[in-house]
C-alpha cells in the first residue's frame, strides 16, 4: 500500500519543492500543510506514516507540533523528520531526539529527499 | 629737620673705598647701623667701608626703622642704649614689620651697659657685641650673621623652589591619576622583561574581572591572561623593532575563564629605570558578538531561499517538467553550479562563526587516524581521479580520541585543496606519524605550483587564497583553511604549511591524539 506523507511548511516555495520533488521519484499521497495548527489539523485526520516538519515556523514552531503531536494518542506514533535550515545540534533545540526519526538540513537536494527517506526508515 | 638717614647715606658716599676691595668685583652686604653715638657710627662705618660693605648710620631708632623698611639691609648694628627709644624697642618694631622681621639685628652694648641678654634675644637679636670694640671679634660676628641669612634666604629660596616643583608634580600626578583612573580604556603596566603587573586601573579590573592584590606583582603568564601568549608576543616584538602596536586583536581570558575579544595597543615606557610596557585595551567582545550575529542571522536568512532557488533548479534539470534544448540544459547547469556553489560559501561562514564564537563544542570519540584517512580518501577518489591525481597514504594505526567528523573535515579538506593545485599525472601523500608528548603529525604533501612564503600563514585567514581567482576557479570558498585552524585550535593542535613555489607544498597537522 502506497505510503502517506504530510510535508509541513511555512515557506510555500519550499513546500512546492519538496512536494514536487516526492512526487517525481515516488507514488506516495503527498499533503500538505502550511502551519503547525493545520498540520495537526491534518495528521489527526488522515494519520500519515509520515510527517516532514520544519523547525522555523511562525507562531506555533516545528518544535511544538512536534510535542501537541506527541501529545495526541490519535497522532504520537506518526513518524517525524525534522527539516531545519539552521545547522545546530538537535540536543540545542531542545527536542527530544527520541521523538524524532532524523533531521534533514536545508538545504536538502529535492530528488534525492526520497531516497534518504527510505534510507532512514526502511521503506 | 634734615634726615638723619640722608646724611648718613652722604657720609657713606663721601668714603672712598678701600683700594684692596676695588679688586674686588661684588659689592658686599648692606649693612645699616643705628646709634645715638656719632664716634661709634664713624668707627664701624670706616671699619666696615674698608671691608667693602655698604653701610647706612643713623642715630635714631626711628630713623632706623624708616631707612631699613623703605630698603631693607642685609644685617642691622642696633645701640641698645640710646634716648627716645631704645635698642629693645627698635628692635621689636623691626620684628614686627613683614619687610624687615628677617633682618638679623646684632645689638651694640657699651662695657658699663647692663645688658639684658635674655630681653635682647627675646626681642628678636641674633647677637651681640660689646664697647669697646674687638674689630676682628666684630667683622667675624657679622661675617657670621651674614652667611646665615644668605644660607636662609638660599633655603627659603629653595624651598620655595621645591614647593612650586611639588605642586606642579601634584598637579602633573593628579592629572595622571585622574586619567588612568577614570580611562573607559583598560590600561595595564607591565614590566617587559616578563610582563609583570606594576600598576592597572579600574577598567582593567572590571576586564578581567581580577581585584587589584590578585594582579599587581603577578605576570600575564601567572593569570594566564592571554590564551595565545605567542600572539602577545609578536605584538611586543612590534615594539623592539620600534613601532608602535597599535589595535592587535586577542583574546583575554578573565578572572572567571570567560574569553572576551580585544584589541591591544602597546607603547613601550621607562618606568623608575625599568623597561615597561604600556597596555591600552579595547574590549570589542560585544561588537564581535554582534557581527557574528549578524553573519548568523544572514546566512540563516540566505539559506532559506537558496534552498528553494536549488531544489526548483534540481527539478527542473530532470526533464520531467519540459524538454530542454542543449543550450537550455546548459544554462541550467550553470546555474545549479553557482547555487550550489553559494550554499557551500553560506555553509561554511557559518561553520567558521559558530567555531570562533565557541559555540560548537567538540564531539569527541573514540576512533582510529587509519580510518580516518581510510574515509578521507574514499570521499575524496572521485575528485583525485577526475583530476588526474594519485593518492597514496602512508597509514600508522593509532587510536585517537577526537571530534572524528572535524578532522574528517580537515583532512578532507586539506586533500581538496592539494588536488585542485596538483597537475594532472601528480602525486598526493597522506602520512601520519606518532610523535612524543602523544602529538599525532600529519601531512599532506603535494607535488603542486607551491605557495609563495609571505602568503604561507595568511592563507589560513578568511579569503585569503594565493591567488584572488582561485576560489572561483578552484571551487573554493577561501573559507576551508581558516575552518580547518578553527578545529585544530579548538583540538589544542596546530596547522601550518610549508612550501616551495613550483615544488609543492606540504600542510602540517599537529594533533593531541586526546
Amino acid at each position: 500500500m502506497s505510503k502517506t506523507v504530510l510535508i509541513v511548511d511555512d515557506e510555500e516555495d519550499a513546500l512546492a519543492i519538496a512536494t514536487l520533488g516526492l512526487q517525481m521519484k515516488t507514488d506516495w499521497v503527498l499533503l500538505q500543510a502550511g502551519s503547525g495548527q493545520q498540520a495537526l489539523d491534518v495528521s489527526a485526520e488522515k494519520v500519515p506514516d509520515l510527517i516532514l516538519l520544519d523547525m522555523m515556523m511562525p507562531d506555533m514552531d516545528g518544535k511544538a507540533t512536534l510535542a501537541a503531536l506527541k501529545a495526541n494518542p490519535k497522532t504520537q506514533s506518526i513518524a517525524v523528520i525534522l527539516m531545519t535550515a539552521k545547522q545546530e545540534p538537535l540536543t540545542q533545540t531542545g527536542v527530544d531526539p527520541e521523538q524524532v526519526v532524523t533531521v534533514f538540513t536545508k538545504p536538502f537536494r529535492p530528488l534525492s529527499l526520497a531516497d534518504e527517506i527510505r534510507t532512514v526508515l526502511g521503506w | 629737620m634734615p634726615d638723619p638717614s640722608s646724611s648718613s647715606f652722604s657720609l657713606m658716599s663721601a668714603s672712598a673705598p678701600s683700594p684692596q676691595t676695588v679688586q674686588k668685583k661684588a659689592v658686599r652686604a648692606d649693612i645699616l647701623v643705628i646709634d645715638d653715638t656719632p664716634e661709634n657710627l664713624h668707627l664701624l662705618s670706616t671699619l666696615l667701608n674698608e671691608r667693602n660693605y655698604k653701610v647706612r648710620s643713623v642715630t635714631k631708632g626711628v630713623t632706623g626703622i624708616r631707612g631699613a623698611i623703605a630698603a631693607p639691609p642685609d644685617l642691622i648694628l642696633l645701640d641698645i642704649n640710646m634716648p627716645e627709644m631704645n635698642g629693645y624697642e627698635v628692635c621689636e618694631q623691626l620684628k614686627a614689620n613683614e619687610s624687615t622681621c628677617d633682618i638679623p639685628v646684632i645689638f651694640i652694648s657699651a662695657l658699663g651697659d647692663v645688658l639684658d641678654k635674655v630681653r635682647a634675644f627675646n626681642v628678636g637679636g641674633v647677637d651681640f657685641i660689646t664697647k669697646p670694640f674687638q674689630i676682628e671679634e666684630v667683622l667675624a660676628r657679622i661675617r657670621t650673621h651674614l652667611t646665615l641669612r644668605r644660607l636662609q634666604l638660599e633655603q627659603q629660596a629653595q624651598n620655595l623652589r621645591l614647593q612650586q616643583e611639588i605642586s606642579d608634580r601634584r598637579r602633573a600626578e593628579e592629572t595622571f591619576e585622574k586619567s588612568f583612573l577614570a580611562s573607559p580604556s583598560p590600561i595595564a603596566i607591565t614590566t617587559l622583561r616578563d610582563y609583570r603587573f606594576l600598576a592597572v586601573n579600574p577598567s582593567f579590573m572590571r576586564l578581567t574581572g581580577y581585584a587589584k592584590a590578585a594582579i599587581l606583582d603577578r605576570t600575564t603568564a601567572d593569570l594566564k591572561l592571554w590564551p595565545e601568549p605567542a600572539l602577545y608576543q609578536s605584538a611586543i616584538s612590534q615594539l623592539a623593532q620600534g613601532t608602535r602596536c597599535e589595535s592587535q586583536e586577542l583574546e583575554c581570558r578573565t578572572q572567571k575563564g570567560e574569553y572576551r575579544t580585544v584589541l591591544i595597543s602597546l607603547e613601550r615606557i621607562t618606568l623608575h629605570g625599568e623597561s615597561c610596557v604600556l597596555n591600552i585595551i579595547n574590549d570589542i567582545t560585544e561588537r564581535k558578538r554582534i557581527e557574528n550575529e549578524f553573519i548568523s542571522v544572514v546566512s540563516h536568512e540566505l539559506r532559506t531561499p537558496m534552498h528553494s532557488m536549488v531544489g526548483a533548479l534540481d527539478l527542473l534539470s530532470t526533464g520531467e517538467l519540459g524538454e530542454l534544448s542543449e543550450q537550455g540544459a546548459q544554462i541550467l547547469s550553470v546555474a545549479t553550479t553557482n547555487a550550489e556553489r553559494l550554499i557551500r560559501l553560506v555553509n561554511d561562514i557559518l561553520d567558521l562563526e559558530r567555531l570562533k564564537s565557541g559555540e560548537t563544542r567538540l564531539n569527541r570519540t573514540h576512533c582510529n587516524i587509519e580510518d580516518l584517512f581510510a574515509q578521507t580518501v574514499d570521499a575524496m577518489r572521485a575528485m583525485a581521479d577526475e583530476a588526474d591525481v594519485t593518492l597514496h597514504v602512508q597509514a600508522v594505526s593509532v587510536p585517537v580520541f577526537v571530534d572524528c567528523d572535524r578532522i574528517l573535515q580537515t583532512l578532507t579538506n586539506l586533500l581538496s585543496n592539494a588536488i585542485k593545485f596538483s597537475l594532472p599525472g601528480g602525486t598526493i601523500l597522506l602520512t601520519a606519524a606518532l610523535e612524543p608528548d602523544d602529538i599525532l603529525h600529519i601531512r599532506v604533501i603535494d607535488q603542486g605550483r607551491g605557495i609563495p612564503p609571505d602568503r604561507l600563514e595568511s592563507i589560513f585567514e578568511r579569503f585569503q587564497q594565493v591567488d584572488a581567482s582561485d576560489a572561483r576557479k578552484k571551487g573554493g570558498t577561501g573559507l576551508g583553511l581558516a575552518i580547518c585552524r578553527k578545529i585544530l585550535k579548538q583540538h589544542n593542535g596546530s596547522i601550518w604549511a610549508e612550501s616551495a613555489v613550483g615544488e609543492g607544498s606540504t600542510f602540517h597537522v599537529r594533533l593531541p591524539v586526546e
